[in-house]
């Protein structure tokens, strides 16, 4: 390398490095004046919920008012991290309230402007957007895009179908889970979690018909799911199901069962003296051992199974 | 003979170049890697909230293990610490691994432990002697379980609280650790979000709390070390996890989760063994073995790093302490790298064996040796009046400022992503000790490294050293 050359190089690192730190310096500084603008928003957001939701006689504040408010605060097309925020504060507060506030919340949020920012986010050609828009949807309980978002429930990006799925079942309940057959991709765990959480919230009595149908299912997240569903509502009477599905092939849906088993194990004991007595059929030693060692914490069962408590002794 | 000079001269010069160019070029692209994927985490933690999963059911259950060993001093408040972690399902198992001091006393009398029934089954991984397993008969630390062994190492340690557990994830620490409270909420997303790539480990950044206020094994308030050793090492820490893991992450590239904090399933520590008990670096050894039986199994699997510091430890402040520690993980890469030598170049192993692998030789292993030939090179031109004294100058001011330049993209991205070191102070503190790095801490870094490359060679013996620490609440509190 000649000198000049190296000269050149020294000037580039000088000028990047010189760059990166005033950059640097302007990002903190922007950060200060951002976390002050969005606690001021939120300030205002809470002044004008709180007289929305509890308005003092004669006082009471329009939805127009509202938006006005919002809007000088700094919620406007134009700055769209402001809208992102005040939707969040939105859901945040639409959890925390329940009865006739989660209805005048919903309300608050179709009537505000900016109008439709979710269900414009969902027809996004961007996965992480369309995502965010359908979790909004559901969040803040708007059923009329449902039909929107079902083309998505077997969308091939995860989060896009994830939101999609919870979203039917949001607003279908137990119907929603005539999906489950058709699924074809994959359901990871979050996704069962949340799926299984949400049905528990829409409806606490069960429909047994809707989950015989996913039986069949050739996909071993599906049956996951349904073994989830069956260990959520405390299910009794789909034995069957679970002892076979104890010797499936897929390490995770037998994990399931063995946790769904000492699960119903709780309430009814013959469930984990199935589990002990099928143990062995188990095709994999690492869960056999498993299952010994979920039944030895239980003392009740140590208790109430000489045989277990012989195979204790005999291995300690 | 002079143009033999020349000619060699050429060449090796050339070399040189060729191969810091290379490595430049890696460390820049690793900017970019790191930058999409903390990008990526960012847009995909919107689906998976922290207060989501807190109070979520059915997540899958963890079991933390903490080694430890003459830990006395901190122990109690350590334990505290882990027991107050916010996640639904959890145990801690602590192993004392043969401590001489009072540690298994004081864990006795402050959580009311009383012996325990041992394990009703075989243990699958071969151990030293369990004396004894202790239970608390507070019901609020029932998620506590002590066990009693001899000594027999970390690896062992950690081993014989693999064989304890009956949880689906393990989550690998060490007693003198501090973690985040939120952090095996944050540490089991990966598992909760996987879906066609078995998560096979996973790994979370790991700070430097030299200098901060520390109570009870919780920091309340994070401070930049005043000590300029470990301050340098904050710099050298937030390269490392930001750019370096965070880029080889997002290229499924990761060989290594650090031991400090790791999370992995149960089962597949299991099928490989556990830790090895024989190496002093068995945490990269451990994942590159883990990487071999998934490839083995043909099975799709991948090692997540996340861009978050969810775990604190100190440095030593020391220059004895340091070369003591860097050299130990020298020789933990020599022998990794000799174990798995086979794999190297082995198409076998895919990207790992192809890629990765021979990256770890020629950059991480290979730097040092380059850097000290480099040296050696310089100063037998310099004798022997070869040196053009100008150039020699001005290729050093260019590779320094490329140095610089790349800690301060590091910085720059640590500042830009997180919200712990976020005043102009602090900044500028950390840009100091970057920009001092080269002069005051390479080199000693580079003769730690071949001090522990010329152990292996020729086969001295000195094991893991003493890594003296001033202890977190005795020091720092304030």
């Amino acid at each position: 390398m000649r000198s000049p050359d190296i000269f050149t190089l020294i000037e580039i690192s000088c000028f990047f490095l010189g760059c990166n730190i005033v950059l640097m310096i302007l990002m903190v500084q922007y950060r200060k004046y951002r976390g002050k603008r969005l606690s001021n928003l939120e300030a205002v957001f809470a002044d004008c919920v709180s007289s929305y939701l509890y308005p003092r006689p004669g006082e009471q504040i329009t939805s127009a008012e509202v938006g006005e408010a919002l809007s000088k605060a700094g919620v406007k097309k134009c700055f769209p991290g402001n809208i992102d925020y005040l939707i969040q504060l939105m859901i945040r507060t639409q959890r925390a309230l329940g009865g006739i506030n989660h209805h005048k919340i919903k309300k608050l949020y179709s009537e505000i402007p900016p109008y439709g920012v979710s269900i414009a986010k969902v027809r996004s050609k961007k996965w992480s957007v369309k995502a965010r828009g359908i979790r909004e949807i559901y969040e803040m309980d708007q059923p009329q895009y449902l039909k929107e978002i079902v083309p998505y429930y077997n969308h091939k990006n995860i989060y896009v179908r994830r939101e999609a799925q919870i979203a039917l079942v949001v607003f279908l309940g137990w119907e929603s889970l005539s999906f489950l057959p058709m699924l074809t991709r994959r359901v990871g765990l979050w996704q069962q979690i949340k799926i299984v959480e949400k049905l528990h919230d829409v409806d606490k009595s069960y429909n047994i018909g809707y989950l015989r149908n996913c039986y069949k299912s050739s996909n071993p997240d599906v049956l996951q799911l349904v073994i989830r569903i069956i260990k959520k509502y405390q299910i009794m009477s789909e034995t069957d199901f679970l002892e076979k599905m104890l010797c499936h092939d897929d390490y995770e849906v037998r994990e399931a069962v063995i946790y769904c088993l000492l699960s119903l194990g709780v309430k009814n004991p013959e469930m984990r003296r199935l589990l002990y007595s099928l143990r062995t059929t188990i095709p994999s030693e690492i869960q056999q051992t498993q299952v010994l060692k979920y039944l030895y914490k239980n003392q009740d069962f140590i208790l109430n199974h000489p045989e277990f408590v012989i195979g204790l002794n005999r291995s300690a | 003979m002079h143009t033999f000079i020349d000619y060699f001269s050429w060449v090796i010069s050339k070399g040189f170049f060729i191969y810091g160019a290379c490595l430049t070029s890696f460390y820049f692209i690793g900017v970019y890697l790191a930058n999409r994927g903390i990008l990526k985490a960012r847009r995909r933690n919107v689906f998976l909230r922290s207060q989501d999963v807190i109070s979520a059911s059915d997540l899958p259950h963890i079991t933390l293990i903490a080694p430890a060993y003459n830990e006395g001093p901190t122990i109690i408040d350590n334990v505290f610490s882990l027991l107050l972690l916010k996640y639904p399902y959890y145990d801690l198992i602590v192993v004392n691994d043969g401590s001489k001091d009072d540690s298994l006393q004081k864990l006795i009398d402050k959580f009311n432990l009383e012996v325990s029934l041992q394990n009703p089954s075989e243990n699958p991984i071969e151990t030293a002697h369990v004396r004894n397993i202790y239970k608390s008969k507070n019901t609020s630390y029932k998620n506590l379980t002590v066990i009693d062994k001899e000594n027999g190492g970390r690896s062992d340690a950690i081993n014989t609280g693999i064989n304890f557990s009956s949880s689906e994830l393990i989550l690998c620490t060490d007693a003198d650790c501090i973690i985040e409270e939120t952090a095996l909420v944050k540490m089991v997303t990966p598992y909760l979000e996987a879906t066609d790539k078995e998560v096979i480990a996973c790994g979370g950044g790991i700070g430097l709390a030299n200098g901060s206020s520390i109570e009870k094994g919780v920091i309340k308030k994070l401070r930049l070390p005043q000590n300029l050793l470990a301050l340098i090492q904050v710099v050298e820490y937030i390269r490392a996890f930001l750019l370096g893991r965070m880029s080889w992450g997002e290229v499924n590239g990761l060989l290594l989760v650090s031991g400090a904090f790791g999370m992995f399933p149960r089962r597949r520590l299991v099928e490989v063994g556990g830790f090895d008990t024989s190496t002093i670096g068995e945490d990269f050894e451990l994942c590159v073995r883990l990487r071999k039986h998934m490839e083995e199994l043909n099975l799709s699997y991948k090692i997540v790093y996340l861009p978050l510091t969810l775990c604190w430890t100190e440095a030593p402040e020391t220059y004895k302490i340091f070369i003591s520690q860097r050299d130990r993980w020298a020789r933990g890469l020599c022998e990794t790298l000799s174990t798995h030598k086979k794999m190297i170049g082995n198409s076998k192993y895919g990207t790992m064996g192809m890629i990765f692998l021979p990256y770890w030789v020629i950059f991480e292993f290979g730097a040092p040796l380059v850097e000290l030939i480099g040296l050696l090179y310089i100063i037998i031109s310099a004798s022997m009046g070869w040196l053009n004294w100008e150039v020699t100058f001005y290729a050093f001011v260019a590779i320094y400022l490329i140095g610089c330049l790349f800690s301060t993209t590091a910085v720059f991205l640590y500042v830009n992503y997180f919200n712990q070191y976020n005043t102009i102070g602090q900044i500028f503190k950390l840009l100091g000790a970057a920009y001092l790095e080269p002069f005051i801490f390479h080199p000693i870094l580079v003769y730690a490294s071949i001090k522990g490359y010329y152990k292996m060679l020729f086969n001295i013996k000195s094991g893991w050293g003493t890594m003296t620490r001033k202890g977190f609440s005795s020091a720092n509190s304030s």
